[in-house]
């Protein structure tokens, strides 16, 4: 049976502007106090959340990714009752614990004791299990000595180590966390990831949002992708994360586009493509073969000097740069190609984007005039023979995955004895 | 009694049925809807959620007196002074009769059933703009927030039934005569602050909501509060007003409550039966209709926190 079940789930908030309130409210408007009944003049629909839907088997350990805005809290904040939902429905079973805001239960002026059993109240807990806790709490918290603090007074470490410790003790069956590795030294975002990852296995669902993706890969077990207040993707946390973080390099590119210079008063890059060796152009870069960057490049002066370089990039990450150790020297105007190899059985199974960049100089001035083309290209890195998988994660694969030259033979010394 | 109130908010309960009730609702399933679940499902929630009401009530005792030095002061000048220039006012300059009882007495138990009434409303009607931060973050039943709201009135209340015995004792000595009635009677005056309690429950269902949404209600309240206790028998007893207008009176249902108590509790006036029903009755309706609105507009009212 599934834990949860979101059907087609909605928020919609209505946003009056504020100019246009001074003009058309009436007193009965404002004495109006549910959105959406009378008549709706310069009140604007805003939808957080549009139309969502996803089922989650218990023991998951959902990663939700997105970006700022995109309706993940949100999404939360309706799974964990706080708001209420403008349409659809979500069916569950069992306890939910809410991590919205770590701490966000708990009353500074009273001691780790009273607020353990207050958040105990908060969450449905029946007063005995809570007392039976009350220990295991403290110490997962490295707070033993401290019980009878009041929580003001602890430093910001100790209160958020005791917020996680009280939420993961109260014996969840569905747990809602909302950035809660964003803070916290790392010792401790590791334990929690462990105790996260353990109580997993124990059937405890997770419903977790962060924009750390290395975590996210790490604990989850399907991802799913918010965008604008809708589901983007849902699926295999690596497969989701490439997606998701090339879709954001692109946009990060684009916006940086105006920034990044095609053509200048001496050259113009006309296109950047992904060629085979037989020189075709191909959309994707099989692993075993060699690939080649296609860079067409219209020179509208004599006698340029050239020097380009490459960057390779997958998830966010700049894999490397690689750049022409020579500096060519260009005759009449017209079209010129320059091709840099990207060796056989170096890439892994993964999205790859490049951004090319060629430092123009022209005669003998010491002027340098560069043209850069972010993210000019991107690719799937794909094997074409089944490759020798070791059971686990496809990310644990790398980023790249060059074939080394290994060797295996016995001593010399150790065959003399035998 | 102790018993049955420690059960009430769960302090109690056998460990074992305790987990039995926990193991029952969490294999339940549960729905989250536009509108609200099942109104039987929701009673059953609060109860669940019981503990939290005696939290929340300890926290707002605490924030009204944390930090003041004179913390035991105030809560004790601030019911008397208004007491003491009203009985100057209205038992000395005035001579507004009070049934044969020392005026200060007649208004202290009068103000004291009064206070638990406007206090509690204007506390309640706070309920849940005072637990924002608290709402916005966690889920709880958001009903138990205003209940827990009349902590702060419930210490006055007490603090004022102190004054009223240390009055009465001085009283005693100074004319010998004990003016409190102990007996069964003042079970009818605990009855009365009971339901007192109830109605501004009931009443701050409506006014916590809509406070969230304009912040004025909590202002007006004030207003409207001060036409209200004149128009109930606090300052004068019922006996100055001619019968013939009693049943006007009487339809405001402060009026039976504040005449039950000064009863109960001094012995003066008269049970007033037919009044008292059907201010039960209105009470009820009250009440009734303000957890319907509270449970229509609350969701939407927390998103305008």
């Amino acid at each position: 049976m599934d834990s949860l079940v979101v059907e087609h789930l909605g928020k919609c908030y209505v946003i009056r502007r504020g100019a246009e309130k001074k003009q058309t409210s009436t007193f009965r408007d404002r004495l109006r106090i549910s959105p959406g009944d009378g008549d709706n003049r310069g009140a604007q629909e805003f939808w957080a959340l549009r139309e969502v839907s996803f089922r989650v088997q218990p023991g998951t350990i959902l990663g939700i990714i997105g970006a700022n805005g995109a309706g993940k809290t949100t999404l939360l904040k309706i799974l964990a009752r706080v708001i209420a939902p403008t349409t659809g429905r979500v069916v569950g079973v069992g306890r939910v614990v809410s991590l919205l805001e770590l701490g966000a239960g708990f009353d500074p002026d009273l001691p780790a004791y009273d607020n353990i059993l207050m958040n105990a109240a908060m969450l449905g807990v029946p007063k005995h299990e809570a007392l039976k806790r009350i220990d295991d709490i403290l110490s997962f918290a490295e707070a033993e000595q401290f019980g009878a603090t009041p929580l003001k007074h602890y430093s910001s470490g100790m209160y958020l180590r005791m917020a996680f410790s009280v939420a993961i003790n109260m014996n969840p069956d569905i747990l809602l966390a909302d950035e809660i590795l964003a803070v916290g030294d790392q010792a401790f975002q590791e334990r929690c990831l462990q105790r996260v990852e353990q109580e997993g296995r124990n059937g405890l669902t997770v419903l977790f949002v962060s924009h750390d993706m290395d975590a996210i890969m790490r604990v989850c077990n399907r991802v799913i992708w918010i965008n604008a207040g809708q589901v983007m993707r849902m699926g295999e946390p690596e497969e989701i994360v490439d997606e998701y973080q090339n879709a954001v390099w692109a946009q990060a590119d684009a916006s940086r586009d105006e920034r990044g210079r095609r053509a200048n008063r001496f050259a113009e890059v006309i296109s950047v493509r992904l060629a085979s060796s037989a020189g075709r152009d191909i959309g994707g870069a099989p692993i075993s073969d060699d690939v080649y960057v296609r860079v067409r490049l219209n020179a509208l002066k004599r006698r340029l000097k050239i020097k380009c370089a490459l960057d390779l990039n997958t998830r966010g990450h700049l894999l490397f740069r690689s750049t022409d150790p020579a500096t060519h020297q260009l005759g009449e105007p017209g079209v010129y190609e320059i091709l840099a190899k990207i060796p056989a059985n170096l890439l892994a199974e993964a999205n790859y984007s490049v951004t090319v960049s060629c430092i123009i100089t022209w005669k003998d001035e010491p002027q340098e005039y560069p043209l850069v083309v972010y993210n000019a290209l991107t690719f799937i890195a794909y094997a074409t023979e089944e490759p020798l998988t070791v059971p686990g994660r496809m990310q644990k694969t790398g980023l790249i995955a060059p074939r080394l030259d290994w060797t295996v033979r016995q001593e010399e010394a150790s065959a003399a004895r035998a | 009694m102790l018993l049955a109130l420690r059960r009430l908010f769960g302090l109690a309960d056998t460990a074992a049925a305790e987990e039995a009730a926990d193991r029952d609702w969490r294999a339940r399933k549960w729905v989250i809807e536009p509108t609200r679940q099942a109104f039987r499902a929701r009673v059953e929630e609060v109860w669940r959620y019981r503990r939290i009401l005696w939290f929340l009530a300890r926290q707002r005792v605490r924030d009204r007196y944390e930090g003041m030095t004179l913390g035991p002061f105030w809560l004790l000048a601030r019911p008397l002074m208004p007491i003491l220039i009203g009985t100057l006012v209205f038992g000395g300059l005035l001579g507004v009769a009070s049934d044969r009882v020392p005026y200060f007495l007649f208004f202290l138990t009068g103000t004291s059933c009064w206070r638990i009434f406007e206090r509690s409303l204007l506390w309640v009607t706070r309920g849940l703009e005072n637990v924002r931060a608290l709402v916005k973050k966690v889920y709880f039943p958001r009903i138990i927030a205003p209940m827990a709201a009349v902590s702060p009135a419930l210490t006055e209340f007490i603090v004022l039934l102190i004054l009223l015995v240390l009055a009465s004792i001085f009283y005693w000595f100074k004319d010998g005569v004990m003016y409190l009635q102990f007996g069964p009677r003042m079970l009818a005056a605990v009855g009365a602050i009971l339901l007192t309690v109830f109605f501004a429950i009931s009443v701050g269902l409506f006014t916590s909501v809509l406070q969230v949404r304009h912040r004025d209600v909590r202002y007006s309240m004030r207003y409207v509060n001060q036409f209200w206790m004149y128009a109930t028998p606090v300052i004068y007893p019922m006996s100055q007003i001619p019968p013939k207008y009693h049943f006007l009176m009487y339809l405001n249902p402060m009026a039976p409550l504040v005449e039950t108590y000064k009863w109960g509790m001094l012995g003066i006036g008269s049970f007033p039966v037919m009044p008292f029903v059907s201010a039960v009755i209105v009470m009820t309706i009250v009440f009734v209709a303000g957890l319907v609105f509270f449970n229509r507009y609350e969701a939407a009212s927390v998103d305008k926190l």
